[in-house]
């Protein structure tokens, strides 16, 4: 049976990749066939993912695919001194354990997710969909993967057509805000190759078990002299791989692609890749952080403390500026994307205390846990709240926070849903958003790192002070008429200054809609009023599934724990 | 308790009645009648299921429900014992003379969003019983949080300026109370003691662990989920969201900001205390006398505030941040009298007995503010003489609440008030049994005027109020008045301090906004009492008397809606049933159990 579980796993990535041509082939035929391709494909991959992520997830098992199978992928080899290398070679590997179980599931479910948003949103072209598809491939890919070459291929993958995604809003600050993410996307890409350059220089491997097992000495016939942490290449590797690996996942300062790419987007974009594209990052660094580097490297000398420090104060910095520069923001998807900044702070905090030298066995166990739920419950907490937020506007074109005001009169289920969605990245129980603090505030506690601790905690009280802007704009600011905003009044109001002023001719108020109007973004309503049905079920099942996960805190940690032993033995892989 | 606990669905079906019937009210939005009889049925049904624990746990069993591990080595688990039945009994049978009240009071005023209110009142009992048969602190941290989030829409109701600032600043108080203080206090007692909950069988709770960890750890995690559950609890500093918090209407003013809210601080407080450190570790690490003497300060301190609050909700405020401070006080006896082995049972009996007495005296005199309000649309104290012509029965309950709250026997106030003292001088601590005297005395002073002046005055004929109306400092030594009028922190009326033509005056005193520039009382009580001023001035209210004076109603009940009236009646006759036969209403005996219990696990 484990036979089809790795076969799954190829299928898995190669499936989104081939239908990505689908809509592209298929459009020569007929127009707009794209959105039903990708119903297709990733109902496909889905079964797919709930196959893989069940013996993953819930057998605990880690399943191993060597591409190319015994004829063409790694094979030992004889050494002149007689030794064989027992598979020590280049030679990709996709490896699926607990954790890439997790994400698995989360990119699939998503994936799938978030088509029943763009049915009626959009944008509609085939080449959008080609692009979907494709980046749904790379985040498999990015989630499977067993080597840091390839991990790189596919962080490409993703990168460029989230890049490609992102300007599909086909508006001059979609392309800006798409070029400014592919510059520092890139950039951040090109260091994180610039590390595994370093890695194979030093070690001549690019496979993550077999560096990490080099790192640490552990391969006889290489002629390593013992462990490797201390070595000045080694370190800088990780420098590199992490600052890349950060820039893609918005830690401060590296953030500043993310609230234009995440505001400018089409709104099913917004939801797309506020769930994943940071996600599969953040899982990245993890990835290379427990098990490539394990937390032996950062117990190996005072240089690799300072970095995994000054990793820290990133983290934490960001959880402090992410919250305030939400707070100050008018508009919502601004506002979220911000929030996204501090929310991968707090996960970032989780991945360096579960390493930390100082941190036992309980703190490890608790930072991985943290991370482990927090990744999946914040890509369901925040998609839900763009997908909402894009349902508002959807049907009311509100885009401000101001606009918000008394519209839960108006939409009850999606303002409920808002709340409970905001609520839950406050981090109150019982939901998911709790969950995932708790363990990485507990974490940080039993590893005694007092000034993390006070972050994280405080860190509630700063989410509050941009969410309870929004729920209170929604439910206790009056009716929308009330808060005067200039587009609304000369746009809308039929008797009045409004009246009088379209009266005076159309060029007075045109001039005056145009300069009061959002200047970099197009007033128009995708749905022409109204929210449809899937954008509704999408926000409403967000909103419930927070809820659902928050009473599942213990069976997601049991999940996770075969990864928590392996962390704290620093082990290379995660056996079952 | 020596059995153990049996296995009982009750304390989560008293927790998710009124949870279902959240969705109950929601879809009769329509159908006032039906809604509120939602309501009443929530309320009478989940009275009913406390009590039918009630005989059990005086026997000493304990009902137990659990969900199963909620997070790693934590379960979300209710158990009702004798603490957390003391809490449930009060919340459960007040609300449902509450839901009848506040059907008459929205009503009375055609008040909007009335769904919306009764379902966020459901929801709060909800949590309300949530925390009291919570077994351990990640349990009782949920419901806290759902409670802060639950009351919010009660406070930002009124949907005004002022309601919204209030609601954003209560919103800020418990989230950091609850998230951050209390969240960070049980994190820190979980890694200090591998373990959160409340200690049921000596050995097997926080206790052991937490005595042997660092001083300065222990220490600190107590003095985070004090200060969190303090928030909630009024303790000075973290007060100020509770005066502000008034603008809200008063049925939630009444059951929720002096009974459910205010008392889950104390009970938070009193669990932290008993269950979490027990008492001999908090007199071995000193923390009680700490606690101690932060209710000595909040205790004084509200009380002379209160003497200067015209507007009677306002006081009535601070009256309720004193009072909870009677509560911590006693909580907070617990560790010296420990160390000197003398009079624990007493300060343990005294501070949780007053959180019954203090919750009937102190919704009957909210609930006949309300009806006051509703009724004659007078919130000042300065316009309410001669009012007990107008409302004879609102104004004899609120002269037997306000009695008992200064402690006069025969009314709840005074039992607890007596176990504090006699606590207090056995623990060898007797200036506070001396705080607690003088507080008896401010209580008077800030009662006794308005009984008073509704009774033996008349609104042309009364006498000047100095505390009100006079400069700080007095005559003699304070600073001279400002031009304009007397220098006023609530807005009052009154410039001249005479009679009661104060009506017109007022007018004046609220647009004449500069002569109060001058004054700014710490909590802005300016700003919120200014708003509430232009609020009640755009629905055209008009405080006080008519021209005439006020009108005789006789005592009849014919003073204002008996949905209102009957309510005010039946919870002033529980203080006074407390006061009588306190040992006759169960409230006595779980107390009693609670304090030996305690007893025991010091000598022991």
């Amino acid at each position: 049976m484990s036979e089809v579980v790795e076969l799954a796993l190829a299928l898995l990535v190669v499936v989104p990749v081939l239908g990505a041509t689908l809509p592209l082939a298929l459009g020569l035929l007929r127009d707009q066939v794209g959105w039903a391709v990708a119903v297709a494909v990733l109902a496909v991959e889905a079964g797919l993912a709930a196959r893989v992520a069940y013996d993953l997830a819930i057998e605990g098992s880690r399943v191993v695919h060597v591409l190319g199978g015994e004829t063409f992928g790694r094979k030992s080899q004889e050494l002149s001194s007689g030794e064989s290398t027992e598979g020590f070679a280049v030679g990709i590997e996709l490896v699926g354990d607990p954790l890439s179980g997790l994400v698995v599931a989360l990119v699939a479910g998503v994936s799938l997710g978030v088509l029943a948003f763009a049915r009626r949103s959009g944008p509609r072209g085939n080449a959008f969909y080609s692009g979907y598809l494709l980046l749904t491939g790379g985040l498999m890919g990015v989630a499977l993967t067993g080597d840091l070459f390839n991990l790189f291929v596919f962080l490409e993958i993703s990168g460029l057509t989230t890049y490609a995604l992102v300007a599909s809003g086909r508006s001059a600050p979609s392309a800006v805000a798409a070029l400014k993410y592919l510059v520092l996307g890139t950039t951040g890409a090109s260091m994180y190759l610039i590390g595994v350059g370093y890695i194979f220089v030093r070690t001549g491997a690019l496979n993550m078990v077999d560096v990490s097992e080099t790192l640490a000495g552990n391969v006889e016939f290489l002629d390593t002299e013992g462990a490797l942490y201390g070595d000045p290449l080694v370190v800088a590797a990780f420098g590199f791989i992490a600052v890349g690996l950060a820039t893609k996942a918005a830690i401060f300062p590296l953030h500043t692609w993310q609230p234009d790419a995440y505001a400018e987007a089409p709104d099913t974009v917004t939801v797309y890749i506020s769930a994943l594209a940071s996600t599969a990052a953040a899982y990245a660094l993890a990835r290379v952080t427990w098990f490539v580097f394990t937390p032996a490297f950062f117990d190996a000398g005072a240089a690799n403390r300072r970095v995994l420090e000054f990793l820290l104060v990133l983290a934490a910095t960001s959880v402090v500026v992410g919250s305030a520069l939400a707070a100050m923001q008018p508009r919502v998807k601004r506002m979220f994307a911000y929030s996204s900044v501090a929310q991968f702070g707090l996960i970032v905090i989780g991945i360096g205390v579960a390493v930390h030298p100082a941190a036992g066995e309980q703190a490890t166990r608790f930072a991985v846990y943290g991370v482990g739920i927090h990744l999946v419950g914040h890509a369901v907490i925040k998609s839900g709240l763009f997908a909402t937020a894009g349902a508002l506007s959807a049907a009311t074109g509100a885009r401000r926070v101001g606009e918000y005001a008394g519209l839960a009169r108006e939409r009850p289920f999606l303002a409920g849903g808002m709340a409970t969605l905001g609520f839950a990245l406050v981090g109150v129980p019982p939901t998911v958003g709790f969950i995932g603090k708790w363990y990485v505030a507990l974490g940080a506690v039993e590893a005694e790192h007092w000034p993390l601790v006070t972050v994280i905690f405080v860190s509630t009280v700063l989410s509050l002070l941009y969410m309870a802007r929004v729920l209170e704009k929604l439910y206790f600011a009056g009716s929308p008429d009330a808060t005067g905003e200039p587009a609304e009044e000369i746009a809308g109001s039929p008797g009045g200054a409004g009246g009088a002023v379209a009266a005076d001719g159309g060029d007075t108020a045109e001039s005056i809609t145009g300069e009061s109007a959002d200047s970099d973004e197009p007033v128009t309503t995708d749905g022409g009023g109204s929210a449809s049905l899937g954008m509704m079920a999408l926000a409403l099942t967000a909103a419930v599934l927070t809820v659902v996960l928050g009473f599942a805190g213990s069976e997601l940690s049991a999940v996770l724990d075969p990864v928590v032993e392996a962390v704290v033995d620093a082990a290379p892989e995660v056996n079952p | 308790m020596i059995e153990p606990a049996t296995s009982d669905p009750r304390p989560i079906l008293a927790v998710l009645l009124s949870a279902v019937t959240i969705l109950l009210i929601l879809a009769s939005h329509r159908y006032p009648n039906v809604r509120e009889s939602w309501s009443v049925l929530a309320a009478v049904g989940k009275f009913a299921v406390v009590v039918s624990m009630l005989p059990g746990v005086l026997d000493g069993t304990e009902y137990r429900w659990s969900m199963g591990e909620f997070v790693a080595g934590i379960e979300f688990a209710l158990r009702a014992d004798a603490l957390g039945m003391v809490f449930a009994l009060l919340a459960s049978f007040l609300w449902i003379g509450t839901s009848f009240y506040a059907a008459g009071y929205m009503r009375g005023l055609d008040e909007h969003s009335q769904t919306r209110f009764f379902a966020a009142f459901a929801a709060s009992l909800s949590a309300a019983i949530g925390i009291a048969f919570a077994e351990n602190l990640v349990t009782i941290f949920l419901f806290y949080e759902l409670l802060s989030v639950a009351t919010y829409p009660l406070v930002a109701h009124d949907e005004t300026d002022e309601a919204r600032a209030a609601g954003r600043k209560y919103l800020a108080y418990t989230f950091l109370g609850g998230g951050v203080l209390v969240l960070a206090g049980t994190a820190l007692v979980f890694a200090l003691s591998g373990t959160v909950s409340f200690s049921a069988v000596a050995g097997q709770g926080t206790a052991a662990g937490l005595g042997d960890s660092s001083t300065a750890l222990a220490r600190a995690a107590f003095t985070m989920l004090a200060a969190g559950f303090g928030v909630k609890a009024a303790l000075m500093p973290l007060h100020s969201w509770l005066p502000d918090a008034m603008v809200a209407p008063t049925p939630v003013s009444g059951l929720l900001h002096a009974v459910a809210v205010v008392k889950s601080g104390v009970f938070g407080i009193a669990r932290l205390v008993l269950d979490v450190y027990e008492p001999a570790l908090v007199a071995e690490l000193g923390v009680g006398i700490a606690l101690a003497a932060v209710a000595a300060v909040t205790l004084t301190a509200a009380s002379i505030i209160a003497l200067r609050a015209d507007r009677l909700k306002r006081r009535l405020a601070f009256s309720t941040v004193s009072q909870l401070s009677y509560i911590v006080l006693g909580l907070g006896l617990v560790g010296p009298a420990a160390a000197a082995n003398a009079g624990l049972e007493n300060v343990i009996k005294g501070g949780l007995l007053h959180i019954p007495a203090h919750g009937f005296m102190k919704l009957t005199l909210f609930f006949c503010a309300g009806i006051i309000h509703v009724e004659t649309h007078t919130d000042y104290i300065s316009e309410m003489d001669g009012i007990g012509k107008r409302m004879p029965l609102t104004m004899l309950a609120f002269a037997v609440a306000a009695a008992g709250m200064a402690g006069i026997p025969l009314v709840a106030g005074f039992v607890s008030k007596w176990f504090l003292l006699v606590g207090s001088v056995s623990a060898g601590q007797a200036v506070f049994a001396a705080v607690l005297l003088v507080s008896g005395v401010l209580n008077i002073a800030y009662f006794w005027p308005i009984v008073y002046g509704a009774f033996f005055e008349s609104h042309d004929r009364a006498d000047s109020k100095p505390l009100i109306e006079g400069p700080f400092g007095g005559e003699l030594f304070g600073s001279a008045a400002p031009a304009g009028g007397t220098a006023h922190t609530d807005g009052g009326p009154r410039t001249d301090g005479a009679g009661g033509d104060g009506h017109e005056h007022r007018q004046d005193g609220e647009h004449g906004k500069d002569s109060h520039g001058e004054t700014h009382s710490p909590d802005g009580e300016h700003a919120s009492d200014h708003g509430k001023d232009s609020h009640s001035e755009t629905h055209g209210h008009h405080g006080g008397p008519g021209p005439g004076g006020w009108e005789r109603v006789g005592w009849t009940g014919a003073e204002g809606s008996w949905l209102m009236l009957g309510p005010i009646l039946v919870v002033v006759a529980g203080a006074v049933v407390l006061g009588l036969v306190p040992f006759q209403v169960g409230f006595l005996e779980l107390i009693e159990a609670v304090a030996e219990d305690a007893a025991t696990g010091v000598t022991a």
